[in-house]
């Protein structure tokens, strides 16, 4: 067989592990786990059209996840809507959030960015704390038992298992369109050289603007799915500072700027934290912090294309393959 | 005129770069651009390029101003550049470099593709299409350059520096792309501090010293004018007699 065909035999038993796994799933432990895994698929891929494909390492998508996670609560506990129909809401007012902050901070690059992404989140983050309308310190509650099916209040996790694993598909379908259209050349570019790009008639603020107002939406859908699932949200959850940087993490350990390395990164990244925060009785954030450091250091140092530059690098160690076109 | 540049100042804190340069370009024209190092040729070409805002004059552009424009508003004008410093994007292929040029004209990913190959062909870059950009070695990035610069479509290019450091198999190589492109009716302004390469390609040379343009000619006139030799030959020269290191 050849390396295509193996891939596609590979791709294929991939997506039905995907399918089946809440079937081999011997408790709602390990069930919660892969649902975990797909909600952090999901908003590491959000994060990385942004921090990945256009280069703009935003450490503060926090503020978009919990925008998208709080409105839906917010819909509920205001006017006794479904959860679900703040879905939109979220998703447009991180438009609105990103073409807000983007104007200023994308003028900035590299670490100042980041540091200003990171300064706009923790600002959003007590702001809300301390906002009675959207429940202050205490935050949100959504329906304690569903009053409809369209409520998405689910015992069982497996629903929400396959609603995320279709949204995630989604967002993976549309990185995909992405990276074969001119706005996504155009973004590597800007990421790979902003002045050569430039120089070649690509208008970088516009091209930012655009990567950062499609990850928002699609960070904030992440923020209503995990809502939806937990049924609660308060500041931390929503626009806490572990928040913006698990999606980091889980990106840059699989590969940023790749189609499947957020994917890749969150299969390692949250069985690894669910795994050591069982054994060490933690459960505290003090561990998560101490691994994601962990993690940033390792792939700072010896790896920061993450697994698939890794992976890359080891298959060209092999004899010269037939040139591709 | 297709560049009309007048009394372009550039000042980097109370340092002139740049002071009161003019420089002329018709349509059709290969206009070469010399001066020792540090003349100010590389910050005379980022303002023409609308990489730096000068602090003083106008750049005119077919009858457009260009002077406060945007780079990316220079390209879409059909102002195409090299840089000295090669910025190829290194993580994209050769092919995806020259498509990002592409794309100004072509927004189909489809015709971007098609236009990229036609100037790989051109530029001779075609067996390299898949490799990553950061694998070629200078001359291939130099040469990748003017590439993807061409894939704009430009009416004028501005090249800087893209021909020195190269191997006389290389550089005729490379002059013989350049002599293509004009014949293709693009306009070109060549940066060169080696005199001899420019001298044999371009039709009209301008000799920059301290920011400006101290002479400007046919290229055996220039080459006779004495403040040429004084400002910019007898530098030259003593570097060439000075045994080496
Ligand atoms: N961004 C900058 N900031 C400060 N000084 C600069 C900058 N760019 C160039 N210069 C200075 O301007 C002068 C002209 O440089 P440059 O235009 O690169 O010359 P050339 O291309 O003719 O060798 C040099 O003295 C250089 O040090
Ligand atoms: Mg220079």
């Amino acid at each position: 067989m050849s390396s295509d065909h193996w891939r596609r035999a590979g791709a294929a038993l991939a997506v039905a592990a995907l399918l089946a796994y809440p079937l081999a799933a011997s408790s709602p432990y390990y069930l919660d786990i892969g649902v975990t895994v797909l909600l952090a698929a999901i908003s590491a891929s959000a994060w990385n059209i942004l921090g990945g494909f256009a280069g703009q390492v935003s450490v503060g998508h926090g503020m978009f996840f919990g925008v998208g996670a709080y409105l839906p609560l917010l819909v509920y506990t205001l006017w006794g809507w479904p959860p679900m129909a703040g879905i939109p809401l979220g998703m447009l007012l991180a438009v609105g959030l990103a073409a807000l902050i983007g104007a200023p901070t994308l003028r900035l690059t590299g670490h100042y960015f980041s540091m200003a992404t990171i300064a706009v989140a923790e600002l959003i983050r007590i702001l809300v704390g301390t906002w009675g309308l959207v429940g202050a310190a205490i935050g949100l509650q959504g329906p304690a038992t569903a009053r409809g099916w369209w409520d998405l209040t689910f015992r069982d996790e497996t629903p929400y298992y396959y609603i995320f694993l279709g949204v995630l598909a989604g967002v993976l379908a549309l990185t995909h369109a992405l990276q074969g259209r001119r706005l996504g050349y155009y973004m590597r570019a800007v990421k790979a050289g902003e002045a050569a790009a430039r120089s070649l008639g690509v208008a970088s603020r516009r091209t930012k603007l655009a990567a950062l107002a499609l990850s928002a939406s699609l960070t904030a859908l992440a923020g209503s799915l995990y809502v939806l699932k937990t049924g609660f949200v308060d500041p931390d959850s929503g626009f806490g500072i572990l928040v913006s940087v698990q999606m980091v993490i889980v990106a840059a350990l699989g590969g940023a700027g790749t189609l499947y390395g957020p994917l890749v990164g969150a299969l390692i990244l949250i069985p690894a934290q669910s795994w050591a925060n069982s054994w060490l009785g933690g459960g505290g954030s003090g561990l998560t912090f101490v691994l994601y450091g962990g993690i940033i250091v390792l792939v700072a140092r010896f790896e920061p294309g993450g697994l698939f530059e890794l992976r890359r690098r080891m298959l060209r160690w092999r004899p010269e393959r037939s040139r591709a076109a | 005129m297709l560049l009309d540049a007048r009394g372009v100042t550039k000042l980097f804190g109370g340092f002139r770069a740049v002071a009161g340069a003019d420089l002329a370009v018709a349509d059709g024209e290969i206009v070469g651009l010399i001066g020792p190092n540090g003349a100010g040729k590389s910050t005379f070409f980022r303002c023409l390029a609308g990489d730096l805002v000068p602090s003083a004059g106008r750049v005119v552009f077919d009858g457009d101003d260009l002077t406060r424009a945007s780079p990316e508003a220079h390209a879409r004008a059909g102002i195409g550049r090299t840089f000295q410093v090669p910025a190829t994007f290194a993580d994209m292929t050769v092919l995806e470099n020259v498509m990002v040029g592409a794309f100004l004209h072509h927004p189909g990913a489809r015709e971007a593709r098609a236009r990229a190959r036609e100037v790989l062909d051109l530029t001779g870059l075609a067996p390299l299409a898949g490799q990553r950009a950061g694998a070629l070695g200078t001359p291939g990035r130099k040469r990748l350059e003017i590439a993807r610069a061409l894939a704009t479509a430009p009416r004028l290019l501005l090249l800087d520096e893209c021909l020195a450091g190269l191997t006389p198999v290389e550089l005729r190589d490379a002059i013989d792309l350049v002599r293509k492109i004009h014949r293709l009716g693009v306009t070109l302004v060549i940066v060169e501090h080696v005199m001899e390469v420019i001298v044999t390609l371009a039709q009209r040379v301008l000799v920059f010293n301290e920011g400006h343009v101290i002479a400007t000619g046919a290229p055996r006139e220039v080459v006779a004018d004495p403040a040429v030799i004084e400002a910019y030959l007898g530098r030259g020269y003593r570097e060439r007699t000075d045994p080496a290191p």
